[in-house]
């Protein structure tokens, strides 16, 4: 197999520094998150996963769409900013992974293109490090997902101790570690084979939940939750956005940034009214997109299992146990049928 | 099974069993060792749910706000933090007194869920011993003053302004704004915040560091002298901003300006900035 070793990757990724922005895990300032290569903070390639996901490198969470200039009423200038630079994301775990294919999901499919998004997209190269260790609170294979790679990535890496095993699975990957020449060599290995400790059951919850809307459940699983938006705006694949403009005098720009369907003003509409007015509501809705309407509409849950909800969540409200309660209550009552 | 726990357990039976609360707010195990969540009891039945141990980190008392218009009485556990909060939100006039039953649980600190070294807002706890109780748990632990507490803000006091602005520039630029700081804060009951009110304007929905630093402020400002210093925001954050520095560095201030105040040890008390006093100094003026 073809692998370079943990010293080399370091004057690999410099090559690929030359002509694109790559974005490694880092810790700066204490967060763990994706940030370019050469930037102040120290290197995060041994953490299972950090603590914010890659997903702002193709959905900001503040992102101006559009700057204008107005006089006498008429627009005098207008600039849309949809032009995006190479972007490589260097070390991205299989679930962010696949946090990506679900995003291309919503916004490359389906009839409307998102241009914001697709150009970022076209642009973006990603090297997927399969993961040689989980943390208690992985749950990716439950999901669908591996820890041992992602098969969308355009290169897989696999961590063999001193070295890294490269596949390169797309074109644009074959081009990548062309580049490596000199760097890459030769040599006989074994992927270590790797699983999630903790396993929930997902099989079949698309058709149960879509039976349990009105269930008691909700009120129970909602009742710790406190309403903040830490789980969708640390969550891989939670893509909703608002638009609003920043308008100062006669000129201003249009903008779109994240939101969270946890807020009390996310589903408000125009008089007021809101058909979510509670957290019992609110988490419904959350658990239903996750677990069942993504699936109806795009074949596959919109959780991949990173864990990083159930980590840090203030209270912790955790999916997994939400999954096996929904489990508990289809026995019972598959039983009392 | 430790004491507390079949103490709590008996206690929550017998209220829940003669009819005297209708609903527990308690702690209990989740998936992992190191979390115990809050749990919400309404029948004897799910009684041994009820835990205690070093990991009951979050509060119990602000989830009184969900049931604001309940006409039956709820029953929590409350320890010196749980407690002030109760108090604070009575004061706030957002909760009946009348319509809960405190069971105080005499607290010896709790353990971070990464680090498990003892969680910071114990640390700094002034006041582990529940200042209003129906019932007690445990005997009373010793309680101290905790001067040291102030110490990152004397620490910060030392910079200068430039690099003040340095570290909170550092700090906020961290800020996703998911509110958690907000929502998981017992002084923090306004029925509508101003983050919230749209059609003002207060608060711009971009996340850049100078909407987050509006926000931090705001909030920071508002609390002010009713910070109870439970130390929750801090706790909440995932980014793990020092919210209590800025909170702190305001009760150092009004503890010189106004004399000691610790906010919530009782319900007769009026905050130093509430109060209207002809003496007050009057420096600015």
């Amino acid at each position: 197999m073809k692998t370079i070793t943990k010293a080399n990757m370091m004057d690999a990724i410099a090559i690929l520094a030359q002509d694109a922005q790559v974005l490694v895990p880092m810790t700066v300032d204490g967060i763990s998150k994706f940030s370019l290569w050469g930037s102040e903070g120290t290197l995060a390639f041994s953490a299972v996963n950090t603590l914010l996901p890659p997903k702002d490198s193709l959905f900001p969470q503040t992102e101006k769409m559009y700057s204008y200039q107005v006089e006498n009423q008429t627009i005098t200038s207008l600039d849309i900013h949809n032009e995006a630079k190479q972007q490589i994301i260097f070390g991205i775990r299989p679930c962010d992974m696949q946090s990506i294919q679900c995003m291309d999901d919503v916004f490359l499919t389906k009839t409307f293109v998102d241009d914001f998004y697709r150009v970022k997209r076209e642009k973006l190269i990603t090297v997927c490090i399969g993961c040689n260790k989980t943390a208690p609170t992985c749950f990716c294979e439950s999901m669908g997902g591996s820890p041992a790679g992602h098969g969308a990535a355009d290169i897989q890496l696999c961590d063999l101790g001193n070295s890294y095993s490269i596949v390169a699975q797309t074109a644009a990957g074959q081009a990548v570690v062309e580049k490596w020449q000199g760097l890459v060599r030769d040599e006989e290995g074994s992927v270590p084979e790797v699983s999630c400790t903790l396993k929930v059951d997902a099989q079949g919850l698309p058709a149960q939940l879509s039976k349990m809307f009105n269930h008691p459940i909700w009120q129970e699983v909602s009742r710790k939750c406190i309403g903040c938006g830490t789980c969708t705006y640390l969550c891989p694949t939670c893509y909703c956005f608002d638009i609003d403009v920043q308008n100062n005098g006669n000129e201003g720009y249009r903008f779109r940034c994240w939101d969270s369907c946890m807020f009390s003003d996310y589903a408000r509409m125009a008089g007021g009214h809101d058909p979510r007015p509670s957290k019992n509501e609110r988490i419904r809705n959350r658990f239903l997109h996750k677990l069942e309407y993504f699936n109806e509409r795009y074949g596959k849950n919109l959780c991949v299992g990173c864990g990083r909800c159930l980590t840090k969540c203030p209270v912790h409200v955790d999916i997994t146990l939400f999954i096996d309660k929904v489990k508990e209550v289809s026995s019972i009552e598959s039983v009392q049928l | 099974m430790n004491e507390f726990t079949v103490k709590m357990r008996e206690i929550a039976r017998e209220l829940l069993e003669k009819g005297e609360v209708h609903m527990i707010i308690g702690w209990e195990k989740g998936r992992f060792p190191q979390q115990s969540p809050p749990a919400f009891i309404t029948s004897a039945d799910q009684i041994d749910r009820l835990i205690w141990d070093e990991y009951c980190l979050a509060g119990t008392a602000k989830y009184l706000l969900d049931d604001k218009f309940e006409h039956r009485k709820v029953g929590l556990f409350a320890r010196g933090c749980d407690s002030r909060a109760i108090n604070r939100l009575v004061q706030d006039g957002q909760i009946d007194k009348e319509k809960l039953y405190i069971i105080g649980i005499c607290c010896s600190g709790m353990k971070d869920s990464a680090s498990n070294e003892t969680a910071l807002k114990c640390q700094e706890c002034t006041h582990p011993n529940p200042v209003v109780f129906d019932l007690l748990i445990g005997e009373p632990v010793p309680e101290s003053d905790k001067p040291e507490r102030f110490k990152a803000v004397e620490e910060l006091e030392k910079k200068s302004a430039d690099e003040k602005y340095e570290y909170w520039t550092k700090q906020f630029s961290k800020c996703i704004r998911c509110y958690a700081c907000r929502n998981i804060c017992p002084a923090c009951n306004c029925r509508e915040c101003f983050v919230e009110q749209y059609r003002v304007g207060w608060q711009g929905k971009q996340n850049n560091l100078a909407e987050n630093q509006v926000f931090g402020l705001t909030r920071a400002y508002h609390i002010g002298d009713r910070c109870i210093e439970c130390g929750e925001c801090a706790r909440a954050c995932p980014m793990d901003l020092p919210l209590m520095e800025l909170n702190r560095k305001l009760i150092k201030d009004m503890n010189q300006l106004f004399g000691p105040y610790k906010a919530s040890l009782d319900t007769e008390d009026t905050p130093p900035l509430g109060k209207y006093r002809l003496d007050d100094i009057e420096e600015f003026m």
